[in-house]
């Protein structure tokens, strides 16, 4: 190997051997997939018993056919149904009152509800009484077996929706917000690593060991990319197993755009992250001690929460200006954008512009933050003033 | 062997090198020393690129020094600086393997200094775990356990307790002796005396002294003088000299040329001469005059 690749590489392997074998980086890795798996298995979990499953109570003349073609009738309208089988009928009405069964068939003939009928669960019994006795009918007629099922058949509608339902819309936003807080709390996170590691190691002045060994630009490379890479790996664990939760999960409030939006936010963590990283650890190497470092952190920290917000502002109209503005000055993109692909179908050259946009400014902001970095890193006592640390990495 | 020549480096208004010229050869100990501020830790800085020079340069092997070069150094510096809550042998195979050791040889090397500094057993303990004098040797691994050609050693000494101190003088004569050049700075003079044989004196960013020790005491223009008489401090009338108080001692620095016979057969008038030394100046005297010569001057 090269000996700057060999070097940016051993910086990086230790920043991830001293971070990612952590307990503290284990426990919250963990917290955050229960987190996001909880929210998206929420609906599966608390819809149980209510909502999607339901049980009849059969009274009098029944057949193990009936429980099986009611079962097949709410299958259809996405409600399973269980069957309950009662001696008489007092001890159905038992049952009923408890909220045990939702509703009692008598003889194939009769519902007896607790209070209002269930409209979808009566459309359910009906339909399925309705299809036994059909069936029972076409037995009489001595249809052969084939002709008995092409007049059984269900016919099969395809639907279409000339526009997305509020329900959808509602959940796409909501997804867009999720994205939007994640992204932010781990670019938030994860750069505020980088501040500490490296105001850490010039305040230890373990920095001086280090730039007698490996050239500022290696050291600053190293840095970001293994805290980077940290960062990726906890953040992509968690979008894995919120892409698990929603294979797992039938009943789930997330839309159908949640995997390739999970994907986006991937995406746009890398471009963020190295946009913010890159300024961060510049800022960190003015400052000599940690407690330096709160006054300098605010103005990065400031922008970033400026693109927090406006992800916000985007959320409300993301056609707007704003939104439009926002999804291509690099500092907001990546969270704005974020929104607006959460959002609907963003044009693909404006995604194409956006990371170009993002790409060259990451590219010149670490040409300058770097060469800051290396007049900066070995200055100490105080503050070093930005002019200073360009000056004294001239070569 | 490096060569140190006509570097030069302001801070400001603040000369703190001002064309310091000096060398150290492979397998000799120089002793780096200078009053606070002389200039000694920005000169060893500057060996490895950690300052930037107004002028002059540093050479190794008639090269001038660049990252490969240094890949070959080892450094200590004044401020120590380690990774607090990193495993001491993670930590020494990681600086080991960035200065160019294969993971194995890294690995290797650090499982051997350790033995050495009798730290064998604390590879797996965090650093900030060790006591104050077992962290000062994981440092001084740091700066060797690559096996380098130069170690540039800054304050080494400071804060060890008198069998700390021995032993690290017993480490600095045995890394000399396979050949490595050794630079330390001090300015605890008589601690460092039985250490280096050469000495540079730097005061005010400049060479004020530079030579074998041995040499530099025998031309000397001075010598010491210590007698008890009676078991009493004795000191003699003489035209000139330095007297200096040392607990009960009084030890005077006087003429190289001055006639010893003289001085004893003065002694012996006085009492009983229970002890007579004429011997040459310390370190501490050389050092002394070395600086307040270049501060008349």
């Amino acid at each position: 190997m090269n000996g700057v690749l060999k070097r940016v590489w051993l910086v990086t392997r230790r920043e991830w051997n001293q971070r990612a074998r952590t307990r503290a980086f284990q426990i919250s890795t963990m917290i955050s997939i229960g987190i996001v798996v909880i929210l998206i298995m929420a609906p599966e979990i608390y819809g149980a018993g209510d909502g999607n499953r339901r049980t009849i109570g059969l009274v009098g003349a029944s057949s193990a056919r009936l429980s099986q073609v009611l079962e097949a009738s709410g299958d259809q309208l996405g409600v399973s149904v269980e069957t309950r089988g009662f001696a008489d009928e007092p001890a159905g009405r038992v049952a009923l009152r408890s909220g045990d069964v939702s509703v009692l068939l008598v003889d194939q003939a009769r519902l007896v509800w607790k209070t209002d009928p269930d409209k979808q669960l009566q459309g359910i019994v009906v339909s399925a009484v309705g299809a036994l006795e059909r069936q029972r009918g076409i037995e009489d007629l001595g249809l052969s077996s084939e002709e008995a099922q092409r007049l059984l058949r269900a016919p099969e509608l395809r639907s279409t929706s000339l526009e997305r339902g509020t329900e959808e819309q509602t959940a796409r936003e909501d997804l867009g917000r999720i994205g939007v807080v994640l992204l932010f709390m781990a670019i938030a996170f994860y750069c505020g690593f980088v501040l500490v590691g490296v105001v850490e190691e010039k305040s230890s002045r373990v920095v001086e060991v280090l730039l007698s060994r490996v050239r500022p630009t290696e050291l600053f490379a190293g840095k970001i990319l293994g805290i980077g890479l940290v960062g990726l790996a906890q953040f992509a664990l968690v979008v894995l197993s919120a892409l698990v939760a929603l294979s797992v999960a039938d009943n789930t409030l997330a839309p159908d755009t949640t995997p390739s939006t999970l994907g986006w936010i991937v995406f746009w963590f890398v471009l963020g992250y190295a946009f913010y990283a890159v300024l961060y650890a510049a800022a960190g190497s003015l400052v000599s001690r940690q407690e330096e470092t709160q006054s300098l952190q605010l103005p990065m920290t400031g922008v970033l929460f400026v693109a927090y917000i406006l992800a916000f502002v985007a959320t409300e109209s993301p056609d707007g200006v704003a939104a439009l503005l926002g999804s291509f000055l690099p500092p907001t993109a990546p969270m704005v954008m974020i929104v607006r692909i959460a959002h609907g179908a963003v044009p693909w050259w404006q995604i194409v512009l956006s990371v170009g946009l993002m790409v060259g400014t990451i590219y010149i902001i670490v040409q300058v933050a770097g060469r800051i970095y290396a007049g900066g890193v070995l200055r100490f006592g105080g503050r070093v003033r930005l002019k200073e640390a360009w000056r004294g990495a001239e070569s | 062997m490096l060569e140190i020549r006509d570097v030069t480096k302001r801070f400001g208004d603040v000369v703190a090198l001002d064309g310091t010229n000096f060398s150290v050869a492979p397998g000799r100990i120089v002793g780096f020393l200078g009053p606070n501020g002389a200039g000694k830790t920005t000169t060893m800085r500057a060996i490895f690129g950690l300052v930037r020079l107004d002028r002059g340069e540093v050479r190794w092997r008639g090269k001038r020094v660049g990252p490969e070069e240094r890949a070959r150094f080892g450094y200590m510096p004044e401020e120590r600086g380690l990774y607090p809550k990193m495993k001491v042998g993670e930590q020494l195979t990681y600086f080991a393997e960035l200065s160019g050791m294969s993971e194995e040889s890294a690995t290797e090397a650090v499982a051997g200094w350790l033995e050495r500094l009798h730290l064998g057993d604390r590879a797996d303990a965090r650093l900030e775990e060790l006591s104050h004098g077992n962290q000062q040797r994981v440092q001084l691994a740091a700066a060797i356990v690559h096996d380098p050609e130069l170690a540039v050693l800054d304050e080494p000494f400071s804060g060890l307790d008198p069998l700390g101190v021995e032993s690290l003088a017993e480490l600095l004569k045995q890394i000399a002796a396979m050949g490595v050049a050794v630079v330390f700075s001090s300015h605890q003079l008589d601690l460092v005396e039985d250490v280096c044989e050469d000495v540079v004196i730097i005061d005010h960013g400049r060479v004020v002294m530079a030579g074998v020790v041995e040499e530099l005491k025998a031309a000397s223009p001075h010598r010491s003088l210590e007698v008890t008489v009676n078991g009493q401090p004795w000191v003699p009338i003489l035209p000139s000299g330095t007297v200096t108080k040392q607990g009960g001692r009084l030890r005077v620095l006087i003429d190289a040329t001055a006639d010893v016979e003289k001085i004893l057969a003065a002694a012996h008038q006085a009492g009983e001469v229970t002890s007579f030394a004429f011997e040459p100046p310390s370190l501490t005297d050389l050092f002394l005059e070395a600086v307040s010569e270049g501060r008349v001057a």
